[in-house]
């Protein structure tokens, strides 16, 4: 497995794929969080629960969405250029492969979530400060934050390499993630009373409750975080799954 | 068996018997869900032999190589190498070298990072990159992406990536694609030393000619059905080709 390990991690430093990931990661993250910290009308700024969830949780967003995205080229890239084959051929145990990419992209995706989180605290309180606001958010906001977006990081990950593994083909594996996330779950948070309550088990929402946004709304951090990682686990055996009964063409 | 289609040409000392075999097919049959594509196969091979496995397109030569290689799980009979299924082997890389498709690279992870990684999960030291990469005359473009290479490049990475564990066993489907004259050339000298150091090559081609200077015996698949098997110079007697041999149990077709 520690062989497993280190082959994955070379295989996410040798290419441009992760560091641009989190390159456009960041770059959206300030844009959201400059757009939002500088545009939204103060007055709906002033608790720090609209603070957190209104400027500075766009970092744990973002993050969560480009982890899931990572995680989910780990795999479908694999079988985009066909490096599946020699992977499998060298490491017949296909579960062992699917637990190492899980791992690495939990692990990634941790460093999304922190990343995300860090810069979208920095400059989300900058931009508030700048116009005046008072920061209502305490240092345990801030540590939710970061903690609860590297969580929320590592478990869509982990979520995104399950999704890659059933999936296979990139472009649809991409674009559910993407749908999902950026339509579906605003879909059922939104005006349709009898689907919130739904809503706020879906994983994006519970990827912002672990980070401690919208308290009045969504799950307490911790039962989003037992309810994420059950989701993770979840994703990560069915993917495993998938990947050792199917053949590779 | 389907009326009208030949009996197996039968040679004596074809093939070797299943005791010895470093590669085992037996009553192998691949079914999807329309197609047979692999249906009631039976060869083995022996250590220190260059097989050749011909067939026309969609004969079901790449397929029979995924089962041997455990890509793919047989529906009925079975695939071993070295008496096993791939997937039971104890660190398969050191037994089974195999290259399948010149493009099963990243193009943007240099050749050498390409083979740093199946090092890594074959637990082979480090040092195994830079002899293959010397082996297929590959060092001085080792470090750049793949997508910088000509598919003659791309095959002999795909080759020293097949090498990396120092197997007794190569797999190649279809090898010469792509190579110039030179790099064909190269190709047979190396299988032939290859073998002659008592290792087993079973390489698929549909180019005759070539497949007739490199090999010393081969398997001859139709339809996913063996037509054929045995040596080379025991089939091409009395003046016939391995063509006029190929020709006449595949029905005509290349």
């Amino acid at each position: 497995m520690r062989a497993q390990l280190r082959c994955e991690l070379l295989k996410q430093r040798s290419t441009r794929t992760a560091v641009g990931l989190l390159g456009g990661m960041l770059g959206l993250v300030a844009f959201a969080v400059l757009l939002h910290g500088f545009g939204v009308d103060a007055k709906r700024l002033d608790s720090g629960s609209d603070q957190l969830t209104i400027v500075l949780g766009r970092g744990e967003f973002l993050a969560a969405l480009f982890a899931a995205l990572l995680g989910a080229l780990s795999i479908t890239g694999e079988f985009r250029h066909g490096t599946i084959r020699p992977t499998l051929l060298v490491a017949p145990r296909r579960g062992r492969v699917v637990a190492a990419k899980v791992s690495v992209s939990g692990l990634l995706g941790a460093g999304f979530g922190l990343a995300g989180c860090a810069l979208a605290a920095v400059l989300g309180t900058v931009a508030l400060r700048a116009r005046g606001i008072d920061i209502r958010l305490e240092g345990g906001d801030y540590a939710l934050l970061l903690a609860g977006g590297a969580a929320a990081g590592a478990l869509s990950a982990a979520i995104g390499v399950g999704v890659g593994a059933i999936a296979r083909n990139q472009v649809p594996a991409l674009i559910g993630i993407c749908a999902w996330l950026l339509f579906v779950e605003g879909l059922l948070l939104g005006d349709v009373a009898d689907v919130g309550d739904v809503g706020r088990f879906a994983p994006g929402a519970l990827g912002a409750a672990i980070s401690g946004q919208d308290p009045d709304t969504l799950v307490t951090p911790a039962a989003a975080l037992v309810l994420l990682a059950v989701y993770a686990v979840a994703g990560a055996a069915a993917g495993a799954i998938a990947t050792t009964r199917r053949d590779v063409a | 068996m389907s009326a009208g289609r030949p009996a197996p040409l039968e040679v004596p000392a074809a093939v070797t018997g299943p005791e010895d075999a470093v590669v085992t097919a037996r009553a192998l049959t691949k079914c999807y869900r329309d197609l047979t594509a692999v249906d009631d196969l039976t060869f083995s091979l022996a250590r220190g032999t260059v097989t050749g496995f011909l067939g026309p397109n969609g004969a079901g030569k790449t397929t029979t190589l995924r089962l041997l290689l455990g890509l793919a799980e047989p529906t009925a009979g079975e695939a071993l190498v070295f008496g096993k299924r791939y997937r039971d082997l104890d660190r398969p890389s050191r037994r089974v070298g195999a290259l399948l498709e010149p493009g099963d690279f990243h193009p943007g992870r240099s050749g050498r990072d390409h083979l740093r990684m199946l090092a890594l999960s074959a637990e082979l030291p480090m040092r195994r990159v830079d002899d293959v990469l010397a082996q297929v005359e590959l060092e001085r473009a080792a470090g750049r992406r793949v997508r910088t290479y000509s598919l003659g490049m791309r095959q002999r990475l795909g080759l020293a990536a097949a090498l990396l564990g120092d197997p007794d066993l190569l797999v190649l489907d279809e090898p010469a694609t792509g190579l110039d004259p030179a790099g064909v050339h190269w190709l047979r000298r190396f299988l032939r030393a290859f073998a002659e150091r008592g290792r087993t090559v079973l390489v698929s081609s549909h180019m005759l000619a070539e497949a007739a200077q490199t090999v010393d015996q081969v398997v001859i698949i139709d339809r996913g059905r063996l037509v054929a098997s045995g040596r080379l110079d025991e089939l091409t007697e009395r003046g016939r080709t391995l063509e006029d041999v190929f020709l006449g149990m595949t029905g005509g077709q290349v």
